[in-house]
């Protein structure tokens, strides 16, 4: 269906193409003084500038109503800044067509705190899906869902219907269907918000194992349990703009947590 | 566009759906049997007439009071013409006999008196006569001594000709009728399935799906549609045609000499191929409409 003769400004984010050796040196993201509006007078993100390498760990976090959900909405396109560039391996994704769209986000995996799983789908199908997409072979398909299925704890639990699954267990197959296309940056949008404290460190630990192999994560959380029992790097945002520890917590330039929850 | 994925998810699409299809197929169904069974009558229209325009046929009726060498003079005439295939004497009698063979009335009308079938000439004319050819034909045999009365069928073609019009323009309207009402049937039921996938459309778009990934089980699912309930119309209007022709077929032939056909293998691979593609374009329109990504 994509035709070969639409002009795509980025050749980078075709199917099948491989980012090139200086594409790879650039950080992984880049924001440039991003503004976002959605009322004239008062934007949600006002000049926000970040920089994340690859294979970073980050957590996101700020008071509800921060922009944090914006922030990532953002990076998959589901948004575009109304001022200032996101960069995502050196190409400014604000100015990709909407043609290009779906092939920036197969560089993405992204998980959300309500799961958004289909229920009357098995938990194979809803990580495949994933990979229907690429129009990979079934046989491919098969031997890489069973895989992401063992990384996320699920071991030759594809034949379930997701519905019968529990919450975390749900969440788990979210993560296994973000992570099957191997992308090179995971956004995760509060996923732990619908889970109890035991489980939410499970799946915190999911992400880690799954950043220790190379992948970029961004954490977004309000979870302050969370974030203090890690010494990821801490991305805060606060009345439109950003805070930043390098080493968590213990890190924090203000006074203390209350700062960062407001 | 990956083919035999779409396929697999319009499999599933079609299994998730089918109450909400069946409904959409049975009553498309209902209005390509409309338009089938126009189809079927033009068809037998136009079967009849091509029957006897081919068959070009003058009758001459004779005088009671013929002098018998003035026919057996017509008949040399009418046999010198190189229109004419074959020339037939049908006595009263003969009149008679075949008309009560033929005439299924039920009424007894064996009483009727001889006279009343008058004695003629059958002139059966070659193939590939012109209508005009045989009327000026018709027109000369007429001026004939022995000649009362020449029927050439020329008014009985021209009532033909207008029925086949009539038959051919409500045939066209039903056609657009029934496009129309394909497009807004399966433009709507593509509409709500829509509706009801769009958490599933959600995921694939967030995961990287193009637009023709997403809609392409839509469009194959229209089609299927489309030519569900063309398919539905023609196999009723064939198990129509099997168990009815037979009895219709004695009455017609008496009446008019032919048989009931039924649609021509162009005419029903025209139906569902076309019932195919509108119902894609349906779909295609509706998830053009609601399905931006
Ligand atoms: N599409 C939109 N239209 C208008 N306003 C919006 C839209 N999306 C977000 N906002 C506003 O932008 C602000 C930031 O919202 P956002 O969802 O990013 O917050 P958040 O930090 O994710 O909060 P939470 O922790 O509750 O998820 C809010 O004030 C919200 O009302
Ligand atoms: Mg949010």
């Amino acid at each position: 269906m994509q035709g070969t003769k639409v002009v795509r400004p980025f050749p980078f984010f075709r199917a099948g193409a491989r980012a090139s050796q200086p594409q790879l040196a650039k950080p992984i993201l880049v924001l440039e003084d991003v503004y976002k509006f959605f009322r004239p007078d008062e934007p949600t993100l006002r000049g926000v500038n970040l920089k994340v390498e690859r294979g970073e760990f980050a957590f996101i976090t700020g008071p509800s109503g921060a922009g944090k959900s914006t922030l990532l909405k953002l990076l998959y396109r589901e948004l575009m800044v109304d001022e200032g560039r996101v960069l995502f391996c050196g190409r400014d994704i604000g100015r990709l067509t909407d043609k290009s769209i779906p092939f920036l986000r197969r560089n993405l995996g992204i998980v959300f705190q309500d799961f958004r799983i289909i229920d009357h789908w098995t938990v194979f199908e809803n990580i495949a899906v994933a990979l229907e997409i690429l129009s990979m072979p079934q046989r491919l398909i098969r031997s890489r869902v069973a895989e992401a299925l063992e990384r996320v704890g699920l071991n030759g639990r594809g034949d379930e219907q997701t519905s019968n699954l529990s919450g975390g267990e749900k969440q788990r197959v979210a993560v296994a269907r973000a992570i099957v296309p191997e992308p090179a940056l995971i956004l995760a949008d509060e996923p732990t918000g619908n889970l109890d404290p035991h489980l939410a460190i499970d799946i915190l630990t999911l992400f880690e194992e799954i950043n220790s192999t190379g992948t970029t994560v961004l954490f977004a959380t309000h979870d302050h349990s969370l974030i203090s029992k890690r010494d990821h790097r801490l991305i805060s945002i606060d009345e439109g703009r950003v805070v930043e520890a390098r080493q968590g917590l213990k890190d924090w330039p203000g006074s203390g947590i209350h700062t960062l929850v407001g | 566009m990956d083919v035999k994925s779409a396929m697999t998810r319009a499999r599933r699409g079609l299994r998730e759906e089918r109450r909400l299809y069946v409904v959409a197929v049975s009553s498309l169904a209902v209005a390509f049997l409309c338009l089938g069974a126009t189809l079927l009558g033009v068809t037998n229209l136009d079967a009849a007439a091509d029957r006897w325009g081919q068959s070009g046929r003058i009758t001459l009726f004779l005088k009671d009071d013929a002098d018998p060498q003035d026919v057996a003079q017509l008949r040399v005439v009418l046999e010198g013409l190189s229109d004419v295939r074959e020339v037939a004497h049908v006595t009263p009698e003969q009149a008679k006999a075949s008309f009560l063979e033929e005439a299924d009335v039920g009424a007894d009308l064996s009483a009727l008196p001889k006279e009343v079938f008058p004695a003629s000439l059958e002139v059966s004319l070659v193939n590939g006569v012109t209508r005009e050819r045989s009327e000026s034909i018709a027109t000369r045999l007429g001026q004939f001594r022995a000649v009362s009365d020449v029927e050439s069928y020329g008014s009985w073609f021209q009532k033909l000709d207008h029925l086949l019009w009539g038959a051919r323009m409500l045939a066209a309207g039903l056609a657009l009728l029934v496009m129309f009402c394909v497009i807004a049937v399966i433009g709507n039921t593509i509409r709500l399935a829509v509706a009801r996938r769009r958490q599933e459309i959600q995921v694939m778009k967030l995961c990287g799906a193009t637009n023709g990934f997403v809609r392409g089980p839509f469009v194959l699912e229209g089609m299927f549609q489309g030519f569900a309930s063309a398919l539905l119309a023609v196999l009723a209007l064939l198990a129509g045609y099997l168990s009815l022709h037979e009895s219709v077929d004695s009455t017609l032939a008496a009446l008019t000499g032919s048989r009931v056909v039924f649609l021509g293998v162009w005419t029903w691979l025209l139906l569902l191929t076309g019932g195919a593609l509108i119902g894609a374009i349906g779909s295609a329109l509706s998830v053009r409409r609601y399905l931006s990504v």
